[in-house]
């Protein structure tokens, strides 16, 4: 039995339709049950629903033995992972924004503030440029923090750039172009190779063959 | 300090049922390494900064507990304990009959995010075998695994075998800059096929080394993955790896213990100072890896001698949360004697017998 660790939210469609182009289907509906716990048709896998920044947790810790969540996600987690496969959806990019029109200048302000939920890779980004950064953690609505005046930048996600223009944003740079992964445990890839490596070789037959067409 | 209710986060107090599962465990390994001829080295909790850094390499210097001393030495606790193996055997046992095998167990110290049932503070127990060069020394490492493991009643562990010789022979014929090569380790490490192809489309290679490199996070399996490796590299440093892997092997499936080991060519990552084989040890339960090892020969040059060396060891704290009650000993079996009874006392422990006085 594979345990995987599905994001809820916006992967979960395409992952269960990766997995049933895979032949891995369920007796009831996953997305509208309260359930969080599923074994497919075939008794050979097992899927949980967890939060997305959750996955790569689930499966470092080998709760799971795999998982599929946003590229952002499992770099954000900086877990131990095996990272076999980019599947060819979810894809969008983590961006600084900022309000549209307003320019930072360093002489003004010598540390900029950003709110994020992506604190380390946020981090990452301005060290790396030399920036001084004040971290503002949060858990949503990030758009909201530039309006009232809680920082000047945000990082976040962007799929359509919809809501940032919605809240009179634009994006300055654009951090990671990320997709969904497919992510396995180091030590069910071991333990349970035939199984894992399986599984690995079926998604990226039905992943290319879906995104060729 | 708020109260004395407060911890340091990184530590834990064993007790009871714990404390006795952990000496129950260190016992069954160290009978085991003495088994084989092992004698226990008892090295320091810190030495010299300089000592560590030599072994591990920079990469990890950040996890290192450091302070200066009053002369303005830095020194460090101890984040593992083959450099002061190491150290210990070239400037202390340099007369010693080769070949020299020491075990240890103790703590060790690393400033990272406990995981896996493992503290800042955390138990190591470990063998080292110095001046074997050759397959013999690297069998007789795997086979002691092997043997803890049984002991221990956890009989589906799983070693994984690799070499750092094998993609160390390809990286050896293509000529790219570091920065490259430490990304092709990267997505090597992480087996992402699909970041792979990325980095591949980008690098100015030849075809067939291309489809080398494309090959490696495939290469992991029985005695069939060598063969496959065979067909596609011509360099002697890799095929020379191939041949001491396939003879480790051939010596296991004799032994009826092939089916613990995984040949993984695709295995890249591990401490700076390995040279030669390289192995991780997991077993079904736990998503972390409970043992570590390899062959690391430029380690004692760095000390001062040339000497191969090979060893590994063992997460105990890892191994305590899969640790099969058999080893537990029973809660108490002592003789339960009055308080008073003092001579009745000193007579039973005389006899080697266990007391609890009934105060």
């Amino acid at each position: 039995m594979l345990v995987i660790a599905l994001a809820k939210g916006r992967l979960l469609d395409k992952s269960l339709e990766l997995l049933a182009s895979a032949d891995i289907r369920f007796s009831e509906d996953v997305v509208t049950s309260r359930k969080l716990i599923f074994d497919a048709q075939d008794g050979k896998h097992r899927i949980v629903l967890v939060k997305p920044a959750d996955v790569p947790t689930y499966v470092e810790y080998g709760a799971a033995d795999a998982g599929i969540a946003g590229l952002d996600v499992v770099l954000e987690s900086r877990s131990d992972l095996v990272q076999p496969l980019a599947l060819h959806f979810g894809r969008c990019k983590l961006a600084v924004a900022a309000p549209a029109g307003v320019s930072l200048s360093a002489s003004e302000n010598p540390t900029v503030r950003v709110a994020t939920k992506y604190p380390h890779l946020t981090m990452e980004y301005f060290n790396a440029r030399g920036i001084p950064v004040e971290m503002i953690y949060l858990a949503g609505s990030i758009e909201l923090a530039p309006l009232l005046g809680l920082a000047d930048r945000i990082v976040d996600l962007v799929e359509s750039g919809r809501t940032l223009k919605e809240n009179g944003l634009e994006i300055v740079e654009v951090i990671l172009e990320s997709s969904a992964r497919l992510v396995v445990n180091r030590a069910s890839y071991q333990t349970k190779r035939a199984e894992v490596l399986k599984f690995v070789r079926v998604l990226n037959q039905v992943s290319s063959c879906a995104s060729s067409t | 300090m708020k109260t004395f209710t407060q911890i340091p986060p990184g530590t834990q107090i064993l007790l009871g049922r714990a404390a006795r599962r952990r000496r129950a465990l260190e016992r069954a390994i160290c009978s085991v390494f003495e088994g084989w001829s092992y004698e226990e080295i008892v090295p320091p909790i810190f030495d010299y900064y300089d000592v560590f850094i030599k072994g591990m390499g920079t990469g990890l210097e950040e996890q290192i507990y450091r302070f200066i001393d009053r002369d303005g030495n830095i020194l460090a606790l101890r984040p593992e304990f083959t450099s002061l193996v190491a150290k210990t055997v070239v400037t202390r046992l340099n007369k010693a009959a080769r070949p020299i095998r020491l075990y240890y167990s103790g703590e060790v110290l690393r400033f990272e995010k406990p995981k896996g049932g493992r503290q800042r503070e955390f138990a190591q127990i470990g063998v080292e075998h110095f001046g074997s060069k050759g397959k013999s020394s690297d069998i007789e490492i795997l086979l002691i695994a092997a043997e803890a493991f049984e002991r221990l009643g956890i009989p589906d562990f799983q070693m994984n075998l690799g070499s750092v010789d094998f993609f160390g022979g390809i990286v050896d014929r293509i000529s790219l800059p570091e920065g490259q090569i430490a990304e092709l380790k990267e997505v090597l490490n992480l087996k992402d096929q699909s970041g792979l192809e990325t980095l591949l489309g980008r690098l100015q290679l030849e075809q067939r080394r291309k489809d080398i490199l494309r090959a490696i996070p495939h290469l992991t399996g029985g005695r069939d993955v060598i063969k496959e490796a065979r067909g596609l590299v011509r360099n002697d440093r890799s095929i020379q790896a191939l041949d001491h892997l396939e003879e480790i092997y051939m010596v296991f499936e004799k032994l009826g213990l092939a089916r613990h080991l995984t040949i993984d060519l695709g295995e890249v990552q591990g401490f700076d100072y390995y040279t030669g084989i390289l192995f991780r040890a997991y077993v079904p339960q736990l998503g972390f890896e409970v043992a570590t090892g390899g062959r690391y020969d430029g380690l004692p040059a760095t000390f001062g001698e040339d000497l191969p060396a090979v060893g590994f060891s063992f997460s105990l704290d890892r191994l305590e949360q899969i640790a099969t009650p058999k080893l537990i000993v029973s809660d108490s079996d002592a003789a339960d004697v009055n308080g008073d009874a003092f001579d009745q006392a000193l007579k039973l422990r005389r006899d080697g017998k266990a007391v609890k006085l009934c105060l």
